[in-house]
């Protein structure tokens, strides 16, 4: 790998993280929450430490499949660039299963579990990646094609790091030109939303295309401007009970399941799935607000 | 030194670092309860604030949609609201004006709220019950 994006952009991410805290405290575009600042700091040293831990998992299963690649394909900028692409659409769909199937959204659930939306949510990640094993399955194909595991690290890191400044609600729009094509804090505001309207909407990583291409991109509304979180918030700052409530839930719903059909539901069915259907999905939530909005709107 | 060590320690410097310029500018406790129907509102679709009680210490409330009959607790977390439906699950009891309820709630196992009206707000949610 010519360097690791991540490591070198850190400096970058800490300054810029100062530099809004003080946008926000002298402009009041934006909120931060002390406790809920530290609570997303935390969850960020501590993924690392874990992601670092349990990198083997990742290395294991990419040099079990490797002697299966299609092709082999070397390191060069033009392989990087289309690498960067096919990852970006990797990302893409692993996001849209993380929040589609309960077992990958026990643990991206951390991520999306601050009331705030600021730089350093972005940095609240999750700890528990190495028990969320159906996602190793988006990256295969990528190693399958023959794209070079450092080349796929690297791309990964890039894509991360650009992730890392939409989180933000200190900018407003940009251009309709980079709004159409990129990722921006606007799409991504939507994204962490939990307005009904905007729920399981903008999954892209770096471009935007794949929600336009997919049918899941929302536009942010100013009559409707988002409120963050997850539906039902967490009532925790403490870094561990964030980063283990998922896992919890899940485990407890698995134990009480009473047949093998229900187990299998709570583990791949959409988070909020309940045998009775006595809890809320995302689909319920939405098909809810809308007959509300109907109600509310008087017949011609 | 082992570098994965510094660069540990570095990180934690500077995580120290942002959250002490965090608090420095924004303080570290708020504890005024915002506005609940509004809070409520963004949870549940429809919602109309009917009966409400907020416990002395302004931290916690129970908030009834006037829409269904349902009774939802809320709890002041940080600068937000914290709310859950209250379900035949929760277990409720009583001490003179004290009104406990046990949640089966990883993040938020119980809810104390020192109410003028507990007694009527405890027949209410066993009666939901």
């Amino acid at each position: 790998m010519p360097f690791d994006p991540v490591t070198l952009a850190t400096p970058a991410f800490v300054l810029l993280v100062i530099a809004e805290m003080l946008f926000v405290r002298f402009t009041g575009r934006g909120r931060f929450e002390a406790k809920d600042t530290l609570a997303s700091l935390s969850m960020g040293l501590g993924s690392v430490v874990i992601g670092a831990v349990f990198a083997f998992i990742f290395l294991g299963f990419a040099k079990l499949i490797q002697p299966y690649a299609l092709f082999h394909i070397g390191w060069s900028w033009g392989a990087a660039a289309a690498c960067f692409v096919l990852d970006d659409l990797r990302y893409y769909l692993w996001h849209r299963a993380s929040h589609r199937v309960r077992w990958l959204w026990a643990d991206h659930v951390n991520h999306h579990s601050s009331q705030h939306y600021n730089l350093s949510t972005a940095l609240r990640q999750p700890w528990g990646g190495f028990l969320a094993l159906p996602g190793l399955l988006f990256v295969a194909p990528l190693i399958l094609l023959g794209f070079p595991l450092t080349m796929i690290a690297f791309v990964h890191g890039l894509n991360l790091v650009y992730q890392f400044w939409i989180h933000t609600e200190s900018i407003g729009r940009f251009p309709r030109w980079v709004e159409a094509v990129m990722n921006t804090p606007s799409h991504h505001r939507v994204h962490h939303a939990t307005n009904a309207r905007y729920l399981d909407a903008n999954y892209a990583g770096v471009f935007i295309v794949w929600d336009r291409m997919f049918a899941t991109f929302v536009e942010e509304t100013e009559e409707d401007p988002p409120h963050y979180g997850i539906i039902g918030q967490i009532a925790s700052f403490n870094p561990l009970r964030i980063a283990l409530h998922g896992w919890v839930s899940l485990g407890s719903d698995l134990i009480r399941a009473r047949s093998l059909r229900e187990f299998a539901f709570y583990l791949l069915a959409p988070p909020g799935w309940s045998p009775d259907g006595s809890r809320e999905t995302s689909d319920s939530i939405k098909a809810s607000w809308a007959d509300f909005q109907a109600a509310q709107t008087p017949a011609e | 030194m082992n570098a994965q060590l510094l660069q540990l320690l570095i990180s934690l410097c500077e995580v120290a670092a942002m959250a002490g310029l965090c608090v420095a500018l924004f303080g570290w406790n708020r504890a005024a309860m915002p506005d609940l129907a509004a809070a409520l509102g963004r949870d549940v679709a429809g919602f109309r604030p009917g009966r409400v009680g907020v416990s002395a210490d302004a931290k916690t409330a129970l908030v009834e949609n006037a829409r269904d009959g349902q009774v939802y607790l809320a709890v002041l977390r940080g600068d937000g609201v914290v709310t859950r439906r209250l379900s035949p699950a929760t277990r409720v009891s009583r001490e003179g004006r004290r009104l406990t309820l046990d949640l089966r709630d990883f993040t938020l196992k119980r809810a104390e709220l020192d109410l003028a009206d507990a007694a009527e707000w405890e027949a209410r949610l066993k009666g939901a019950a």
